[in-house]
């Protein structure tokens, strides 16, 4: 057997199983548009997501409104730096209530830079379709959310007064 | 490192057996679970919200809270993950190579043994306890007081009721009959810490049960599954469940005849995964609900 037709038969072997790792390794591969978030939040020097500096939720707990008007106040999470309440009325989950420790991640105080309005004094933003936010003492941001058609961005305005924000001001 | 958050919610199935069997329970909770799989999409579902560059900055935070290892979400899924793992290699131990023919999807039935009472009783109460640890590894311990933690544990919906009525229906009511909590209980009152040590499921999840040794664990089984067993009774019959209900409804989605019955519940643990697929559910649910509220 010439070196040339032996190439050629070699091709002919080679080829179709290039092929088939090719499909298969596409098949398995999995990406997401998080890998990146993934690689840096992991790993030996990944940073903490939450700052040891942040509040024990359970700090929070105090500064919640209670349960009034038909509505069912619900403690749902208590993290360090977070807590979060859900609200329920006749057994439907319609809004989420929390408060959370800005030290873990600043960046979350930006959006208030462009606050055009006030509770208590302190300002207050929109984000997305569902939320409404003060940020107290330039640490804590308050959240208000909207899970139902039936709790509207009013409410949402309302129950964030509901909130003690002043008594949160002073929690240092 | 097991695969990312994401990945686990995007590859969660949309068929199979574990989701037919869950579906199979909606009669026991109309539209309650609605199977919500893929990361975004639980992002958008969640929320409510659409715009993408504020679902990827949600999805963000979502992750960075899960890879961080003190927060103790990986602690919970490791729970779910393991837990199921254990009971499913219970079942499998028993299943031998040939299947029964004309009964195509339950056809391995013939070959699993049913487990003992006392095994599956064990089973049932170390799943319950661990409910009640992942619970405590996702949300903290809410409240300022028991009765706050009570009210908070008493707000199941969704997936985790799911995972709940799964658990009273496919390790209660089909291997252990309509008084299944009372029987369960007094099978685990008589249990002794070497019958804990001996269980497959307990032996996975014991390094995450509270208690310094098998007999501080078993007593801790003991106290949670007494002061559940009223809520499970409850459920039962607010309900009107009986086992010969759950496996009609079984019936519809999958094929079972009817003299092999009583392998359903060992079929169930083989094959069907519920508390995985619901738990990494209810995980993706608590993540996306922290990370929206805190960026």
């Amino acid at each position: 057997m010439g070196s040339a037709s032996w190439r050629t038969s070699w091709r002919k072997v080679v080829a179709p199983i290039l092929l088939s790792l090719v499909l298969l390794l596409s098949a398995c591969s999995y990406s997401s548009p998080y890998d990146d978030v993934q690689e840096e939040t992991t790993g030996r020097d990944a940073p903490a997501a939450v700052s040891d500096e942040a509040q024990k939720g359970g700090s929070f707990n105090q500064f919640f409104p209670r349960s009034q008007d038909g509505y069912d106040v619900v403690p749902a999470q208590e993290k360090q730096g977070f807590a979060e309440y859900k609200v329920n009325r006749d057994g439907t989950n319609v809004a989420m209530l929390s408060i959370n420790d800005t030290t873990s991640n600043p960046d979350a105080k930006q959006k208030f830079a462009s606050s055009t309005r006030q509770v208590a004094g302190y300002p207050v933003v929109d984000i997305g379709n569902n939320q409404t936010a003060a940020l107290v003492a330039d640490r804590y941001q308050v959240k208000v959310q909207s899970r139902d058609e039936s709790f509207q961005k009013e409410d949402r305005e309302t129950w964030l007064s509901k909130f003690n924000l002043t008594g949160l001001a002073q929690l240092k | 490192m097991s695969k990312p958050i994401y990945q686990l919610v995007d590859e969660l199935p949309t068929g199979g057996p574990t989701v037919m069997a869950l579906r199979a329970l909606d009669f026991v909770i109309p539209g309650q679970w609605d199977n919500l799989v893929g990361f975004d999409n639980t992002i958008r579902t969640v929320t409510g919200e659409t715009d993408p560059a504020l679902v990827k900055q949600i999805g963000n935070r979502a992750v960075a809270l899960f890879n961080d290892k003190s927060e103790g979400y990986q602690r919970a899924l490791w729970l779910y993950q393991t837990v199921t793992g254990a009971s499913a290699a219970l079942g499998a131990a028993t299943l031998a190579g040939k299947a029964i023919s004309g009964v195509p999807f339950l056809g391995v039935l013939g070959n699993l043994a049913p487990k003992p009472e006392k095994a599956q009783s064990i089973d049932l109460a170390v799943k319950l306890v661990t409910e009640v640890v992942a619970f405590c590894q996702i949300n903290g311990i809410p409240g300022d007081s028991v009765g706050d933690f009570l009210a908070s544990l008493g707000d199941y919906s969704g997936e985790s009721l799911m995972r709940m009525t799964a658990l009273v229906c496919f390790d209660g009511l089909i291997p252990l009959g309509p008084t299944f909590a009372d029987k369960a209980l007094s099978f685990v009152q008589g249990s002794s810490p070497s019958d804990l040590e001996h269980n497959q499921t307990f032996k996975g999840v014991q390094e995450l049960i509270p208690g310094n040794d098998s007999s501080g664990k078993l007593g801790f089984i003991k106290e949670s599954f007494g002061s559940t067993k009223g809520w499970m009774n409850n459920f039962v019959s607010a309900k009107n469940l009986t086992p010969e209900k759950v496996i009609d409804n079984l019936e519809k989605f999958v094929e079972i005849s009817k003299d092999k019955a009583q392998y359903v519940g060992p079929f169930l643990d083989v094959f069907c995964k519920y508390y995985e697929h619901t738990g990494v559910q209810t995980l993706a649910r608590r993540l996306v609900e922290r990370a929206v509220a805190e960026i």
